[in-house]
């Protein structure tokens, strides 16, 4: 018979007579016990040994019960206590004897719990009277909790039951396996048992020499941790991205490209924003230090400044706000992917576009605001719009909830909120996945006829827009957004980060 | 987004609902789009709002906008008004930068603190939104009783003048003092005077409006203590300065509308131009103002169906628009439209599609059932995105991890910290011996910060600052990305030259040129681009140890192992090899 090494050391260990502990044949052999066990059982299962189990209770001190050790159980101390104060004659006031036994907090109540119960005394109407013949010494708890401390066993099994109910002791149960050769093995030894050679690695030369089907594989640790291996991976931003592009072209959008830095007349002005609308002043934009652009279509200029300054249609008003065609001209690092919109739904990026049309974009945008765990200075907006005759509300809120359903967020509501350049607006709201929290998931509306007629669209346009990062945050649960995106980012964070799809 | 700090007490009051609780207000006020942002140390209720209705900027406004809510008031309301009295005379002298002025005055007013508390929050919120910080309008508020007004000219009823005078041309006691100041002073010496002082320092003449006494405003700065308004007060001067008269007089207007709220009348000025005097020429000569004109609109039935996505009943129609404080009359025939009338209070107003809102709100959009629109559209990605994937996929492959870096950097990470200087560019891109990343910058024109000053002009230096970040981190640290990059270039439209580069980098000890080169062969493989790297200089890069990348002969970006004093700079402990490359070069 040929037997791994292992399994025939340990099957040399065990013995035809007496029963052998795990423990002591991995003393012997040398075998690490998890070996010498796994052997074991594999031994058995070829009917060379029996393996028997023994379980036993093992009892540990708890750190009250330690403490107790060293200063005696609180109901001796208060036996002790009342005894000095005469109790043995003649009842006493229970607040002199626990003074006196300087017992403090739960102590006392354990005490006067217990002292009864061990027939130490009795507690009347305040007054406590002790039996003088009680003997705490011979008190089998107390003398348990001394045994542990020694690191004796304690055999009685409902004197640790009921230091285990006060919580002096721990009561734990531990497994105890040990061998016998069985007479198949008794035989196998006496015919000769021989260890089968063990390799450690499967090699070209014992593929092609055929020996790898007389060899033994030497055994893994399978459980331990292997050394690290790290691979690439895609940005974890970037998979939100991926996953939002899925979603969009799959729901009939096209993608739309242009450039970051793009004049205000691309980014504000065919928005119908003011000149002066707050968010146009130099704190919230990054104005380049460029030539203003040259080339933008004056028929175009002229109807945006018309829309500005006197309004869009028969009965529209304009702004009462200063418009000039130099400002419109400057460049700007885009504050937001709308100035694609724009560029698109005016056919200046290509060719002119005819209803329907669904078009999106997931780009980098650029804004002044105060760095903090959800705010940064660039970050990819996610852009979107529709172009149909007669689109509604209702198509609006339709779209939103399809595209957002397809991130887990359901019962999405919408708030009527205020822009300039769509009306009506909403703000749109949903549920966190995971807490629950009601949260801002976007921006959206239909464009203002000031928007859409200077653009020569005589059809309806909705839009609506998001931060990349916020859903993202969603789905990966960062907390930090500059753990994520930029060069502070923790190379860690991005290794480990889990994988969204 | 503006905030409005409301009494409940006085909402209550204006309201005529004395039983509604503070918790049934903020819930009624919810459905109107005031968000409850908390209370405040006065326990007012405080409320966020988008910036369209700054007629709910006070207590009165948000109470008018509740009764047209509970429906205890319906279409146009505009309170009567009195015939003039007093005369706002536009001097000659008028700085050209601030030319226009309008007003009231208001009589039979009862202010306690709390009013008056109101007054004067609405009259700041007005500064900060419309006003846009006092440049555009701003608002004097004066107890009449302390103006004296005598007839400038024969026959003429009592006025006030506005005029422009010298910085140090008059001395008078502003708010908040006890001391004589020239309006020059005052900008100098005076803590509101300090916060304003922008908006008229560069004016030749500084804007000042007299009385018979002498200066006692100082617009837009602050007014004179000797017309200070208190809850004594019984009688108000209203004025306005800007440097636009239609928003001047709705500022004016929103303030007639709380002060008549509170049970004051309003009474007309008259607004006469001397001659020489700017006057605002859509508006005529001579003005009387307030300007409580109504406004019209005409928006189509079928408008207002295809927008909303609703069959409605024109009675319908006329409900919400009488709920949401407007007038309408329609007219029955192939088309039906109807005629809308709009307080002048509403400033928000712009177009017909506006009315459409009002009439959307006042059904209930949530009340509005969302479908998918019939509309077949097929979608696409981008071939420039599809291609950055492709090679994305590329390096992930390779072992890089993927970054995204900023776009922004500062001209230190952008050139120093990487031995090269601004002006060298044209690249190896050009094959001219220019150096990748030497372009000449897109600045900032008003940093405010000095790690964001410009756009980078290259990748690299982005990898190195992460690398430098990660010191503390295992290595290998196999880091590539494919980014935006700019330079200047007069050339474009824009002028700025936009492109994206592929940069990758190899930190580990045995880092080498071999190893950065072995990488970039695999993604040219995978393209089936060829490549050549002729040898080449660059300062980030060890001399001989660096080589240009040529793709399909095209010189197109450049490689080498990074010199000792650029990663010793960057406090890197191991050699690094990298490349950096534009691209196109894969298409």
């Amino acid at each position: 018979m040929r037997l791994p090494e292992r399994q025939l050391a340990v099957l040399e260990a065990a013995s035809a007579t007496d029963e052998r502990t795990m423990d002591e044949i991995a003393a012997e052999t040398g075998l690490k016990p998890e070996t010498v066990t796994g052997a074991a059982f594999d031994l058995r299962d070829e009917g060379l040994l029996t393996v028997t189990e023994t379980t036993t209770e093992v009892a540990e001190l708890t750190e009250e019960g330690r403490e107790y050790v060293a200063e005696g159980l609180p109901e001796t101390r208060l036996y002790r206590a009342a005894v000095d104060a005469g109790a043995a004659d003649e009842a006493v006031s229970m607040g002199e004897v626990i003074g006196r036994a300087d017992l403090a907090g739960p102590e006392v109540d354990i005490a006067l719990a217990n002292l009864p119960r061990k027939g130490f005394g009795t507690i009347d109407s305040g007054e406590l009277a002790v039996d003088p013949d009680a003997d705490p010494d011979a008190d089998p708890e107390a003398a348990a909790l001394e045994t542990l401390a020694d690191g004796g066993r304690v055999d009685d099994a409902s004197v640790l039951d009921r230091l285990a109910s006060r919580g002096l002791v721990d009561l734990a149960e531990h497994t105890t396996r040990a061998v016998m050769l069985t007479d198949a093995a008794v035989d196998a030894l006496m015919e000769g048992v021989e260890a089968a050679e063990t390799v450690g690695q499967v090699t070209p030369d014992l593929l092609a020499s055929g020996t790898w089907a007389d060899v033994e594989f030497a055994e893994y640790n399978v459980e331990a941790d292997a050394p690290a291996v790290e691979g690439g991976r895609k940005h974890v931003l970037r998979r939100t991205a991926d996953r939002v592009k899925d979603v969009l072209v799959g729901m009939g959008f096209q993608e739309m490209e242009g450039p970051h830095a793009d004049s205000d007349f691309w980014i504000n002005d065919c928005l119908f924003m003011p000149q002066d609308h707050p968010a146009r002043t130099h704190w919230d934009r990054f104005a380049l230090d460029v030539e203003p652009m040259a080339e933008i279509p004056e028929a175009l200029i002229d109807r945006v400044e018309t829309a500005h300054r006197d309004g869009w249609g028969e009965d529209g008003d304009g702004y009462h706000s200063p418009w000039s065609e130099e400002f419109a001209r400057e460049v700007a690092l885009r504050g937001h992917t709308t100035s694609l919109s724009m560029r698109y739904l005016s056919g200046y990026a290509g060719a002119e576009l005819e209803p329907p049309q669904r078009y999106f974009s997931v780009e980098k945008v650029y804004r002044n605001d105060t760095l903090d765990p959800t705010h940064l200075l660039e970050f990819f907006q996610i852009e979107g719009w529709v172009m149909a005759e007669d689109l509604s509300v209702r198509d609006l809120m339709g779209t939103f909830e399809e595209f957002y359903r397809q991130f887990g967020i359901t019962d999405i509501r919408f708030k009527p909120h205020y822009n300039p350049y769509t009306e009506p607006s909403f703000e749109l709201f949903g549920d966190h996945p995971e807490t629950g929290e009601e949260i801002e998931i976007g921006n959206s509306g239909i464009f203002r006829e000031e928007v859409t007629g200077p653009l020569g669209v005589d059809c309806d346009v909705m839009a609506w827009g998001l931060a990349l990062e916020r859903l993202a945050m969603l789905t990966t649960g960062a907390e930090d957004i500059r753990d994520l995106h930029g060069t502070l980012a923790d190379i860690d964070f991005l290794r480990n980060a889990e994988v969204s799809y | 987004m503006p905030v409005v700090d409301v009494d409940p007490d006085a909402l209550r009051g204006l309201t005529g609902r004395t039983d509604k609780t503070d918790e049934e207000f903020r819930e009624d006020l919810f459905g109107l789009g005031l968000e409850f942002e908390g209370e405040t140390d006065d326990g007012d209720l405080r409320f966020e709002f988008a910036p369209d209705r700054l007629d709910r900027l006070s207590v009165e406004g948000v109470a008018r906008s509740l009764r047209y809510h509970y429906g205890d008031d319906r279409g146009v309301y505009v309170p009567d008004t009195n015939d003039a009295e007093w005369t706002i005379e536009v001097d000659e002298s008028v700085p050209d930068e601030r030319p226009y002025v309008t007003g009231a005055v208001v009589r039979g007013v009862d202010l306690d603190e709390a009013g008056l508390e109101s007054l004067i929050q609405l009259q700041e919120k007005l500064h900060a939104t419309m006003g846009r910080g006092r440049a555009k309008g701003a608002i004097g508020i004066h107890d009449l009783a302390m103006v004296k007004g005598a007839p400038l000219r024969e026959g003429a009823e009592r006025s006030i003048t506005y005029r422009g005078i010298e910085p140090d041309g008059e001395t008078f006691v502003p708010l908040d003092s006890t001391d004589e100041l020239t309006p020059a002073e005052v900008l100098e010496e005076h803590d509101t005077g300090r916060t304003y002082a922008d908006i008229v320092s560069e004016y030749d003449r500084y804007p000042a409006i007299y009385d018979e006494l002498g200066l006692f405003s100082f617009p837009p700065v602050i007014n004179g203590r000797r017309t200070e308004v208190d809850t004594e007060s019984r009688e108000l001067l209203v004025e306005l300065t800007g440097t636009d008269q239609w928003t001047i007089d709705k500022m004016c207007t929103i303030v007639c509308y709380a002060l008549s709220a509170r049970g004051a009348t309003i009474e007309e000025v008259e607004i006469a131009y001397a001659d020489g005097a700017t006057h605002p020429e859509e508006y005529g000569s001579d003005l009387v103002r307030p300007n409580l004109e109504i406004d019209e609109k005409s928006v189509t039935h079928d408008r207002i169906e295809t927008l909303l996505g609703v069959d409605f009943e024109p009675e319908e129609i006329v409900d919400c628009f009488e709920r949401s404080g407007l007038d309408a009359t329609y007219s029955l025939g192939e088309e039906v439209t109807y005629d809308v009338e709009i307080p002048p209070y509403r400033v928000d107003v712009l177009h017909p599609l506006d009315l459409v809102d009002d009439v959307g709100r006042a059904h209930g959009f949530d009340r509005l059932e969302p479908r998918y629109p019939d509309a077949g559209t097929v979608g696409g990605r981008h071939e420039r995105t599809r291609l950055e994937d492709a090679v994305r996929t590329s390096l992930v492959g390779l072992g890089f991890e993927d970054l995204l870096n900023f776009h922004m950097t500062s001209g230190e990470e952008n050139y120093d910290r990487m031995r090269i200087e601004p002006g060298t560019g044209g690249a190896a891109v050009d094959g001219d011996g220019g150096v990748l990343g030497g372009g000449d910058p897109v600045e900032i024109t008003e940093p405010y910060s000095e790690e964001y000053t410009q756009l980078r002009t290259w990748a690299l230096p982005s990898l190195l600052i992460l690398l430098e970040g990660n010191t503390h981190n295992a290595y290998p640290q196999d880091v590539a990305e494919i980014g935006f990059v700019a330079e200047r270039d007069e050339a474009e439209n824009t002028g700025v030259a936009e492109s994206r580069h592929v940069a990758g980098a190899v930190a580990r000890r045995d880092a080498s040129y071999e190893a950065a080169k072995g990488r970039l062969q695999a993604v040219c493989d995978d393209f089936g681009a060829d490549l050549e790297t002729p040898r080449t200089d660059h300062p980030t890069f060890i001399d001989g140890r660096t080589a240009g990348v040529v793709v399909d002969g095209e010189s197109v970006g450049v490689i080498g192992e990074v010199h000792p004093e650029v990663l010793v700079e960057h406090d890197l402990e191991v050699p690094v090899a990298a490349f950096e490359f534009d691209l196109d070069a894969l298409r």
